[in-house]
């Protein structure tokens, strides 16, 4: 491209266009390859958490493996470093960098709720009787599927993807009545009547399958969308 | 009676520099250089021109080791755009 002050209007609006258009594809490329890899990482730590959960409850360790969700920034960042480095170049768009922003707010909410959540279960569980700690535990699946349906309905607005916000919304409020009321306990215990130890396991998985279902239609779907809208 | 368009923008190199800061928080050279087309003797006349008209910021920081050369519109620029913009559509009448 030279300078050239003779264009016709047409053709300042054909170079207007065709910049904004490239702009939109690579920047939709970087986001799409990014939202991917935070939905496959999200998706192989909820099985990994749950097959870690089901082999620790033989030795007694129950949920043990929920604290391998620490692990899950640091693995999206290093696996992102790649995608980084190739796309260094890439501007960053406002759409990009609401995205990030919405899901590093997540985390950070997500990680302290599950460090306060720790913190006040050793300190009730020594000072109360069992009977007495059980209502008033803190549960954390509930809240946690609550706020990646938030962020998932959030990502949904700033991609201006309707069904999203939807799934999101509509996802995120019908997960934590579930969890919070321990549905998939009544449901196990009233209607299957598994015995106590696959109900147990039932019910530490129950969580992970949820965000497996979020990572996958939250972030993996939206990525493979976007990453195929920048071709 | 057409509106004069700004002679500023109205170079197809500059137009396009300014159309991909619009839809970006900012941009480094390489990428600018890479989405035009341009050389980077002739981007870095016109960017320097952009930058003293006041449309757009240059700042030169490092990535690493690396010198690199970030550009980002300004307020001023955007302005100029949006008239830009809207003097073209009188002459397209959209």
């Amino acid at each position: 491209m030279e300078e050239n002050s003779n264009m016709t209007a047409e053709r300042s609006l054909e170079i207007i266009t065709k910049q904004i258009e490239m702009n939109r594809h690579a920047v939709s490329k970087t986001l799409g390859q990014s939202l991917y890899i935070s939905g496959l990482c999200i998706m192989a730590t909820s099985v990994l958490v749950a097959v870690v959960n089901f082999l620790a409850m033989s030795a007694g360790l129950v949920g043990i493996g929920h604290l391998l969700w620490f692990l899950l920034p640091v693995v999206i960042w290093l696996l992102s470093r790649k995608t980084i480095k190739e796309h260094a170049h890439t501007p960053t768009s406002f759409v990009g960098s609401m995205v990030a922003k919405t899901w590093q707010t997540f985390g950070i909410f997500a990680i302290g709720f599950f460090v306060v959540a720790i913190v006040c279960t050793f300190i009730l569980f020594r000072m109360v009787s069992p009977s007495e700690y059980a209502p008033m535990q803190i549960r954390v699946a509930p809240i946690i599927v609550l706020l990646m349906g938030m962020g998932i309905a959030m990502n949904g607005q700033i991609l201006n993807k309707r069904w999203l916000v939807w799934f999101g919304i509509v996802a995120g409020l019908l997960c934590f009545v579930w969890e919070h009321f321990e549905m998939g306990a009544w449901i196990v215990t009233h209607i299957t009547s598994l015995p106590p130890y696959e109900t147990t396991v039932f019910m530490s998985s129950l969580p992970c399958l949820t965000i497996f279902i979020f990572g996958f239609v939250g972030l993996l779907l939206p990525g493979m969308m976007l990453k195929k809208q920048s071709v | 009676m057409f509106p004069t368009l700004d002679p500023l923008l109205h170079s197809e190199l500059r137009l396009a520099v300014m159309s991909l800061l619009m839809s970006a928080e900012e941009a480094d050279f390489p990428y600018i250089k890479e989405q035009t087309g341009a050389t980077a003797g002739n981007l870095s006349v016109q960017v320097d021109k952009l930058s003293a008209a006041g449309y757009i910021e240059v700042e030169k920081t490092f990535k690493g080791k690396k010198p690199c050369t970030v550009c980002r519109i300004t307020p001023t620029g955007l302005k100029a755009f949006e008239d830009y913009v809207t003097s073209l559509k009188s002459y397209l009448k959209v």
